[in-house]
Formats: C-alpha cells, sequence, structure tokens
C-alpha cells in the first residue's frame, strides 16, 4: 500500500513540478467557443445516416446512394480531454497547475509550521516548569479555536495576498522549446502565483501539533543519561537541544509533517473553495467555479476534487505507513 | 478524586481556555494593517464616516478600556452589536446555532451508528473482503474533502437522481419546528415536519459525516484488533462467554474508551467542517453566517461567533472527560 | 486403570507465518485420567501453551489445529451428539475434534476451562472483578436452562442493549444468583472480604488476589477439566505456594481434573500424579511421576532433572541446558532426532531418522536408548554440531 501511495505522490511532484510541459493548454486561456465541453467518452450522442464508402467513393445501389447509421459522439475532443470549463478553459491543464498550488502551500505551509512549532515544542519540553506551562495552555488555546474558521478569520483580516514569482521553467524559453517539439501549444503563464498570505495563515493554524509532539519528545528525552551527561560536561543548552534532543525527535516530526502536508493541502482547498485564496489557479476554486455548474457540467467540479482525494491519499498511506514503521505515538490528525 | 473536584478543576481550566480565546479574537482586528476600524468599513468611505463609526464603536478609546469593556460584556452576552443588522451580535450567532447544531448532531450520529459497528466487523474479519472495504472506505473518507463530497452527491443524487432537495431548507423546517408540534399533539404536522426534515438534512450530514465515519471506523478497527489481541480475551473465551459478548462487551468497551478522548479533539474539526458544509448547501446555520460577517466585515458578529464555539468546544471537552473518567476505572482512582 | 477422561492422539499444531510453517505441537499424544493432576514440563517455545490452547480450542490465527484426535469422556455429551455425528463418539468418550465449532465453544466453562500466567493482563481492566465473574456464571446458567440450543447463550445479549451496557453500568444483564455464586467463588478461593473485592476492578488488586480470582473465573462453569498454564511464574516464592495449595485443595474438594503447565519441576513434583515432557514441540517422555523423576529415560529429562538441584523446592526452576532452543520452522527442522545437538548421548543412529515413541502404557520416552543401553562407545565424537 505504502508504494500507491508513494507512486501518487511522485506523479503529483512530477506534475506540479513540470506543469508547463505537461498541460496541453494554457490554464487560464479561455476560449468561449468550447466552454463546457464534457471529457472525452461523455460526450452527447446522435446517430446520423452516413453515406457508404469503397474504396474512396460512394456506392450506388438502384439509383439510391447506400447509406448506414452510426453513432456520432459529438463536443468532445482529445485536445481537452477532461472537458473545458465554463469559460472554455481546459479542465485537464487547470488540474495541472492546481497541483502547483497545492504542493507549495502543502510544503511550504508544513515547513514553516514545523520550523515554528519544533522550536517552541522542544524549547518547552526541555526546560518544563514556567516555558511549558506556558506552551500547553497557549496550545489548548489553539485547540479551542477551529482550524478552518481561525484560517478564514485570519485570511478575512488580512486580505489574501498573492505574490508572483517568475515560472523559471517558461521565463528560460525551455517550456516553449519543449512544447514546439511536442506540439502543443506554446505561451504558457510566465509567473507562478504563490498564495502567501494563506502559507502563514496554514502554519500558524496548524503549529501547535508540531509543538505538542517536539514537547513530548523533548520530555522524554530529558531524562536520558545521554542527554545528562552532555548537561554535566557543561554543554550549554541550545547545543544539547540542537545536538541531542533535535535529532532523535526528528522520527514522529517527520511521520506528523507527512500527515500535516494532507491536512494543510486540504485546508488550503477549503480555503480556495471558500473564495479565500490568492490565486485562481487552485483545485479548491476550480471546485467552486464548477459548483455553479452543477447541474449542468458535473466534471468541471468533479476532476479537480479527484485530483485532490488522489494526492491526499497517497500521503495518507505514506504517512500510515511511515507510523507503522517508526511507530511514533502522535495524534494531530486534521480534515476539512 | 471526587468528580465535583475534577468538574471544578476542569471548569478553572476552561474559563482560562476561554480567556485565551476571546483575547485572540479581540487581538485579531489589531494585527490587521492599518486602523482597526477599517476592517470593519468598506474601504472607499470618508474619512468623517469613518471617524463616526469609530466613535460609535468606541474605537477611539484607549486599548485597555475597549479590552475591558468588551470582557465585562462578555458574562451578560453583550458580544458588540452587529455593524450589518445593528442587532446584538450574540442574538444572530444564536439564532442561527440550532441549524448547525442539528447538523453536526445528525453527522455525529450516523457516524457513530455506522462506524463502530463497521470497524467491529473490519476487525473481527480481517483479511476479509469486508475488511478491506472497509478499510478502502476509510482512507478515502479521511482524504475527501468535504465540500467537493457534498458537490457530488447533489450532482449524483439531487441533479441526476432527484431524491433529495437541490435547493436550500425553506424556513419552517427544523427540529424546533418538529418538537413543537409533537408538544400540541400535532402528530400529523410532526410527520410531515420529520420527513421534510430529512429530506433537507441527509445529504449535508452524509457530507459532513463521512470524515468522521472513516476516522471512527478506522480508530475502531485498530484498536480492536489490539484490544482482540489481549490476553483477557482469550480468558474470556476460556471461560465459556459467546463471542458477542466478547467483542461487544468485553473488547468494545475498552476500544471506546480511548476513542472518546480522540474525538473531544476532532470537535474542532467538526465544527470547520460544519462551516463548509453550509456553504455547500446553503444551509442557514453558523457557518454561513460566519463567512458572510467575514465577507461583509461584520466584524463584532465574527467575534462572536469564534467565541460561541470556542466555549462550546471547552464545555463538550469538559462532558467528554468526565465520561472518559467515569467508563475508564483506572482514571477515577488517582 | 480406568479409561482416561481425555485421550488426544497424534496432535498436531502449526502457525503459519512469514518465516513459512512452524510446528508448534508435532504429532502429540498423551492420556490424562480423571481427576489426576497431569503436569507439562519442558523449555520456553517447547509449544506447551499451544498445546493447552489446541485441547480448549482457542489456538488463533495465523495457527490452526492440522491434525489430531481429542477423546474427551463425558456420557451425557456422547449421548447428544451420537445421533448426528455417530463417527465422533465411541463409548462414552467424544473426539472433540469431529465437534463442529460452536459445540466445541459450548464446552468452554462446563467442561475446560482455562487459568493464564499473567493475571494482570488476564482481566479486563474496564470491569470490576465480581462482574467478570459472575458473567462466566450467568453464561453456563443460561446455557443449563436451555442445553440443546447454542444460541441461548446469547440470551438477553442483544446488541442494543450491550451498546447500552458500554455507557450505563452493565450489572442489570447478570442476574443477582450469579453475583452472589461470584462472591461465593471469590471467597471459595481464599478472598478475604470477598463482598467488598468483587465490586473492585482488577488494577486495585495485588499479583496473588488477581490470580485468585483467575481461578475462580475459571471455576465459575464448574469444569471437569481445568488447564493452568504457568499459573504462579508471574507471582513471587510465597504466594506461589500459597496459590498451588489453594488450586490442590479446590481439586482435591471438588474431583477435578488439571493439566498443569510450568517451567518449574518443584511444581510438577509437588502437584502432579503423572508428568510428561515436551521438547521442540514433541512429547518426548511421559509417564508417572515417579517413573520420570526416578528413572528419566531421555537426555533430555535427564539434564532437566540433573540441571535442577532440588526438585522439592520452589526454586527447583529449569536451568536451560547447553545448546540452543531448536527452531520449529518446519523447513528448518532436521530428519533426525531433534535433541540431538544437544543430546550427550547422540549416536549415529540418532542421525538417520526421528524415533518414535513407544506406545504402551505407563512410561515411556521418544528415544533410541528407551530400548536399548547406553554404550559409551557408539556417542559421537564432541563437537560433532559444531561447524
Ligand atoms: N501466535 C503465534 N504465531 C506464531 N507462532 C507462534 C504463535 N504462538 C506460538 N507460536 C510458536 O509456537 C511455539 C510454541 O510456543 P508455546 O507458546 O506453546 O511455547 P511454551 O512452551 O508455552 O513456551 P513458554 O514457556 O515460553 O510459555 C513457539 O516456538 C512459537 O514460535
Ligand atoms: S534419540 Fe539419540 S539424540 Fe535423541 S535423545 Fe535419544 S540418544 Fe539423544
Ligand atoms: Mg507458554
Amino acid at each position: 500500500m505504502a508504494k500507491i501511495g508513494v507512486v501518487l505522490i511522485l506523479l503529483i511532484v512530477i506534475v506540479a513540478v513540470f506543469a508547463p510541459f505537461l498541460a496541453p493548454h494554457d490554464p487560464t486561456a479561455q476560449d468561449l467557443d468550447v466552454s463546457q465541453q464534457p471529457p472525452v467518452g461523455f460526450g452527447s450522442t446522435s446517430t446520423e445516416e452516413v453515406p457508404v464508402q469503397e474504396n474512396g467513393s460512394v456506392v450506388i445501389e438502384d439509383g439510391n446512394i447506400v447509406t448506414e447509421e452510426r453513432t456520432v459522439t459529438e463536443n468532445t475532443s482529445w485536445s481537452h480531454a477532461l472537458g473545458t470549463d465554463g469559460n472554455g478553459r481546459d479542465v485537464l491543464s487547470r488540474v495541472i497547475y492546481g497541483a502547483r498550488t497545492s504542493m507549495i502551500v502543502g510544503i511550504a505551509g508544513t515547513l514553516l509550521a514545523a520550523v515554528f512549532g519544533v522550536v517552541v515544542g522542544l524549547t518547552a519540553g526541555y526546560y518544563g516548569g514556567r516555558v511549558e506551562d506556558t506552551l500547553m495552555r497557549a496550545s489548548d488555546i489553539m485547540l479551542a479555536f477551529p482550524s478552518l474558521v481561525l484560517a478564514i478569520a485570519l485570511v478575512g483580516v488580512w486580505g489574501t495576498a498573492g505574490i508572483k514569482i517568475p515560472d523559471p521553467l517558461v521565463v528560460s524559453g525551455l517550456s516553449e522549446t519543449i512544447r514546439s517539439a511536442l506540439g502543443l501549444a506554446v505561451g504558457m503563464p510566465e509567473t507562478i502565483t504563490v498564495p502567501g498570505t494563506v502559507i502563514i495563515v496554514v502554519a500558524l493554524v496548524n503549529w501547535v501539533w508540531f509543538a505538542r509532539v517536539a514537547r513530548g519528545e523533548a520530555l522524554s528525552l530529558r531524562g536520558q543519561e545521554y542527554v545528562k551527561a552532555a548537561r554535566a560536561v557543561g554543554a550549554n543548552n541550545s547545543y544539547i537541544i540542537r545536538k541531542h534532543v533535535f535529532p532523535n525527535a526528528i522520527t514522529p516530526i517527520m511521520v506528523l509533517a507527512t500527515i500535516q502536508v494532507a491536512a494543510i493541502i486540504l485546508l488550503e482547498s477549503a480555503l480556495s473553495f471558500l473564495g479565500f485564496s490568492g490565486t485562481n489557479l487552485s483545485w479548491g476554486f476550480d471546485i467552486s467555479q464548477g459548483r455553479q455548474f452543477q447541474s449542468t457540467s458535473w466534471w468541471i467540479a468533479t476532476m479537480p476534487g479527484l485530483a485532490i482525494v488522489l494526492t491526499v491519499i497517497g500521503l495518507n498511506l505514506v504517512g500510515d505507513w511511515l507510523r507503522d514503521a517508526l511507530d511514533p505515538d502522535i495524534g494531530g490528525e486534521g480534515g476539512v | 478524586m471526587s468528580l465535583a473536584r475534577f468538574l471544578l478543576r476542569r471548569s478553572l481550566q476552561g474559563i482560562f481556555v476561554i480567556w485565551g480565546v476571546v483575547t485572540v479574537v479581540f487581538g485579531l482586528r489589531f494585527i490587521a494593517p492599518g486602523a482597526p476600524e477599517n476592517v470593519l468599513l468598506p474601504p472607499d468611505v470618508s474619512e468623517a464616516t469613518r471617524q463616526q463609526v469609530a466613535a460609535e464603536l468606541g474605537l477611539d478609546q484607549p486599548l485597555y478600556l475597549q479590552y475591558f469593556d468588551y470582557i465585562v460584556g462578555l458574562p451578560v452576552g453583550d458580544m458588540g452589536t452587529s455593524l450589518v443588522t445593528r442587532t446584538p451580535a450574540s442574538g444572530r450567532v444564536l439564532s442561527t446555532l440550532p441549524a448547525t447544531l442539528e447538523l453536526a448532531i445528525a453527522a455525529t450520529v450516523v457516524a457513530i451508528v455506522i462506524a463502530i459497528p463497521l470497524g467491529v466487523i473490519s476487525a473481527t474479519r480481517r483479511h476479509k473482503p469486508a475488511d478491506y472495504g472497509a478499510t478502502l472506505f476509510s482512507l478515502v473518507g479521511i482524504s475527501t474533502p468535504n465540500f467537493w463530497l457534498g458537490i457530488m452527491l447533489v450532482i449524483i443524487f439531487s441533479v441526476q437522481i432527484g431524491w433529495f432537495p437541490s435547493s436550500r431548507r425553506p424556513v419552517g423546517i427544523g427540529i424546533d419546528a418538529i418538537l413543537a408540534d409533537l408538544v400540541a399533539l400535532q402528530l400529523e404536522a410532526a410527520a410531515s415536519g420529520l420527513r421534510d426534515w430529512l429530506y433537507y438534512i441527509t445529504l449535508p450530514a452524509i457530507t459532513l459525516g463521512t470524515y468522521f465515519t472513516a476516522l471512527i471506523t478506522r480508530l475502531t478497527r485498530n484498536g480492536m484488533l489490539e484490544e482482540l489481541g489481549e490476553e483477557y480475551v482469550r480468558a474470556a473465551r476460556a471461560k465459556g462467554l459467546p463471542e458477542t459478548l466478547v467483542r461487544y462487551k468485553h473488547a468494545l468497551r475498552n476500544t471506546l474508551i480511548p476513542i472518546i478522548t480522540v474525538l473531544g479533539l476532532q470537535l474542532g474539526t467538526l465544527i470547520g467542517g460544519a462551516v463548509i458544509t453550509e456553504r455547500v448547501f446553503r444551509w442557514p446555520g453558523l457557518g454561513t453566517l460566519i463567512i458572510n460577517s467575514i465577507q461583509a466585515r461584520d466584524w463584532p458578529v465574527v467575534q462572536a461567533s469564534i467565541i460561541i464555539i470556542g466555549v462550546g468546544f471547552v464545555v463538550l471537552n469538559i462532558l467528554v472527560d468526565a465520561l472518559y473518567t467515569y467508563i475508564n476505572p483506572q482514571v477515577g482512582e488517582n | 486403570m480406568a479409561d482416561p477422561i481425555l485421550d488426544v492422539r497424534n496432535l498436531s499444531t502449526q502457525f503459519f507465518t512469514e518465516e513459512g510453517q512452524v510446528n508448534a505441537v508435532d504429532s502429540v499424544s498423551f492420556t490424562v485420567e480423571e481427576g489426576e493432576v497431569f503436569g507439562i514440563v519442558g523449555e520456553s517455545g517447547s509449544g506447551k501453551s499451544v498445546t493447552a490452547l489446541s485441547l480448549i480450542d482457542l489456538v488463533e490465527s495465523p495457527g490452526d489445529i492440522v491434525d489430531g484426535e481429542i477423546w474427551y469422556r463425558n456420557g451425557e455429551l456422547a449421548e447428544a451428539v451420537r445421533e448426528d455425528s455417530p463417527d465422533a463418539v465411541d463409548g462414552t468418550a467424544v473426539d472433540l475434534r469431529q465437534l463442529s465449532p460452536s459445540a466445541r465453544r459450548s464446552l468452554r466453562g462446563p467442561s475446560f476451562s482455562m487459568i493464564f500466567q499473567d493475571p494482570m493482563s488476564s482481566l479486563n481492566p474496564s470491569l470490576t472483578v465480581g462482574e467478570q465473574i459472575a458473567e462466566a456464571v450467568e453464561v453456563q446458567r443460561r446455557a443449563s436452562a436451555n442445553p440443546r440450543s447454542t444460541r441461548s447463550r446469547t440470551q438477553g445479549y442483544g446488541l442494543g442493549s450491550l451498546l447500552s451496557g458500554l455507557v450505563f453500568d452493565s450489572r442489570e444483564f447478570v442476574r443477582s444468583e450469579s453475583r452472589e455464586r461470584a462472591v461465593e467463588l471469590l471467597d471459595q478461593v481464599g478472598i478475604p472480604d470477598p463482598e467488598e473485592r468483587a465490586t473492585e476492578y482488577p488494577h486495585q488488586f495485588s499479583g496473588g488476589m488477581l490470580q485468585r480470582a483467575m481461578i475462580a473465573q475459571a471455576l465459575a462453569g464448574e469444569p471437569d477439566i481445568l488447564i493452568a498454564d504457568e499459573p504462579t511464574t508471574a507471582l513471587d516464592v510465597t504466594i506461589q505456594a500459597q496459590i498451588l495449595d489453594q488450586l490442590a485443595e479446590i481439586q482435591a474438594a471438588r474431583g477435578m481434573t488439571i493439566v498443569l503447565i510450568t517451567h518449574n519441576l518443584g511444581v510438577i513434583a509437588r502437584m502432579c500424579d503423572r508428568v510428561g515432557v515436551m521438547y521442540a514441540g514433541e512429547f518426548v517422555e511421559q509417564g508417572s511421576l515417579e517413573a520420570v523423576f526416578d528413572r528419566p529415560t531421555h537426555p533430555y529429562t535427564q539434564g532437566l532433572l540433573a540441571s535442577s538441584p532440588t526438585v522439592d523446592g520452589a526454586e527447583g526452576r529449569l536451568e536451560p541446558i547447553e545448546g540452543n532452543v531448536p527452531s520449529l520452522v518446519d523447513s528448518e527442522m532436521p530428519d533426525r532426532c531433534y535433541f540431538a545437538d544437544r543430546c550427550p548421548k547422540a549416536m549415529e543412529e540418532c542421525l538417520d531418522k526421528p524415533p518414535e515413541l513407544p506406545v504402551e502404557d505407563g512410561h515411556s520416552a521418544k528415544c533410541y536408548l528407551a530400548e536399548q543401553e547406553y554404550d559409551p562407545e557408539t556417542a559421537l565424537p564432541e563437537g560433532y554440531f559444531d561447524e
């Protein structure tokens, strides 16, 4: 099972990184002529009479052109394999680009939360006493906020600033070379929008899980002989934390981080679904767009959702596997 | 330790946590860039209006006074005035609370009723199709964002099959209405009210409940597997207990004790899930109110909502802990 | 000699693990007489517990009883079974292996019961001790009220009431007579102040008291045969002696049959009438206590006895005999006497194939030396097995 998870994650990461090579269209390009076009295989069908052809010419029998009935699938094309959205944008390309946002927010948010949470947690667990009490009370308070509500409140206050950074694969011209070699349309978006506020907010909402796990580890390591020994020979505390406590706490933190990437991806998609996101290239945003077409064009909301589910399943499988293999005792589930 | 002392200690801790929540919420609007009242106002408002509003809301007073006013108002339910309706913020929050509670309780009930038997079946038929099915379900259930699940359910069951409504729930359908009919002995009205209630709540309840069903299934399965391997289970079988008793009286009891605490911690997720589920189904509850208020910059209502949720979280967790103490004899001792 | 109450023939139990098939019990045959204490002794991993679990049909996946017969003498049961499956009945004895799983299950309690090594983990931590004994009484009461139907054992234990019992006090599911009986049983096993203690939880008991409670629980169904798997190993020495005395007393009073498993030769000497010695999943020697202890035939038994200085004292624990505990994984089992690599008397012929256990009344041993005198000339050179 873990193998499936690893394959899924690798797949998503590759898709996210190489999105400008892989997406069949510019995900932001609108083409109102083909809006709401269904995915391949789901087109509406009709039957029509077509002349039977033999050796390139029609067959005439009794003075009439011989025809046969044929089922014709209308309005789908391999060019838009997963269909198009209400503005005629290619759903597949948007799903591919959406992977970038999810990965950026998932990884950057987790890193930020982990750094903050681990520093606070290790310090509290190592020193104990007041510091620890304060942390534990603070984490109780954090837990009393539903993370999604707190997140939308924060984004509501701060606004949804997105930072545009140039996409190296496009700016370098690499994408153009490769795409024209593959026969794909050129002219992909030149910037990646990083939803900066969202990253900070998801980290603020989730750091407390890291703090709790790190504190627990530090607490159990504090009494260990080698830590006592290091202290006895006069090593200073921050040195001991860095050299002895942190390396031993790394395992459960890694496991937690895997699960947290999944939780943060879910949180990000919920925020974008609710319209609190710094970018329009996001699975959650596309689902909210698709909802407006739920009675006519089911695929617009369905496809990005499937992408979320597969990504999160992959992360959960790997997280479970790590947890079983390394057996740390941690909590910190999260979902939307 | 006696239950009374336990409750007292937990209540004091709870009050501390609530104070923390209030303080954070109060502080939130000051971390916004610009003057605090800007958050409350549309950006393109004139300077005169701005100052007028600031004065009206007491924002021209020193910070500590504002904070003090807010705190002393809380115990009597004064959480400020909604900027949109000019009515008390607490009243707006409380009026939407029943719909959200209905949804949350329905989802929890669905989750518990389905998940615990499913987890037990999965554990007792290990490596059989039922187990694989349940495991797959819980993996997918934990990994599915509920807003998307809600839309999928609407597409399948409302749009395509037509079993359930895709319109929002009309006013007048709800547990309160059913109860009122029952009290008035209007049985037929109550029955039809119940039918309508189910008609509207089924899909939202499934949407909100799926994650918890999946989570509890997984916790129950893993816990049962662990418990069924314990020596006392073998001893219970050796003394002749039928398998039903072994599983449901002995193993399940010990499985559920730790699950209860996990569920306490998951209440936040439940409320977050309710917010977004309400959005999908346009459910007239607290979640819809919060999102509308944030978009309308009706900050007092947002504050009141978060504080009331925080209070609910704290109170429920105290109850969960009390229940845990009650059914786990080993904690009650020391 | 009267017919034995238990006649086990060629019983084999295997585990199917990732390392391969484990022959935990390998074609074991022995008999247990009614009213006796039959001891099973052997070093760790020799298959004692699995033998016991096979008797009471509690071998769990990945294990399974793959072969053999377990003839249990019980006139009533024989009558009840004769109609449906005549093959499973021989006189007043019934072959348990041919009964349905539910029929075997219904024998747990009234026919077989078992106590385990670790009393701390053998009682449910979240139910009172009294409740756990009373429910065992209650189940038997319900079963005997309606003996033909095994379903009746769940009467009144509908799922709904069980689930509500998780939250509410579950007392009401057990009748007050069963509760009183539980207190009586606690009294019988020597627990002071039994009424009070019945309302306490396992973690409030000391180890010795818990083991007594376990015995009371096992006695709840008035079993014919009590299997005791190292009942005193987890306890300290003085308590061990008290518990053993208690067991002996109860056995004498009820005429119960006991199968007693232990590492401890002192316990065997003190309690048992007959004894079987297990090695690598097999019974290598069995016979009356005197025969086995005074005239041990199998070199393994001789080694055991030699290595335990005080057979009578409670300290007569098994000292390990030199050499490794053999692997029971099927593919790693050699086609020779399993003990040969540790046997000081091993000979050429021991390497050809495993010796058979001569089936004869009384004393027998699974060794070529059972039929011939030991001649030091024939012994393999020292260090023969050190590659
Ligand atoms: N659940 C199991 N899965 C796999 N193998 C098992 C299992 N239970 C027992 N075995 C194997 O069966 C063999 C016999 O085990 P058993 O528990 O009967 O030994 P024992 O004589 O009771 O030892 P001890 O004195 O340590 O209790 C062991 O080698 C063990 O590897
Ligand atoms: S058969 Fe041979 S090797 Fe085995 S115990 Fe007897 S003498 Fe030793
Ligand atoms: Mg054993």
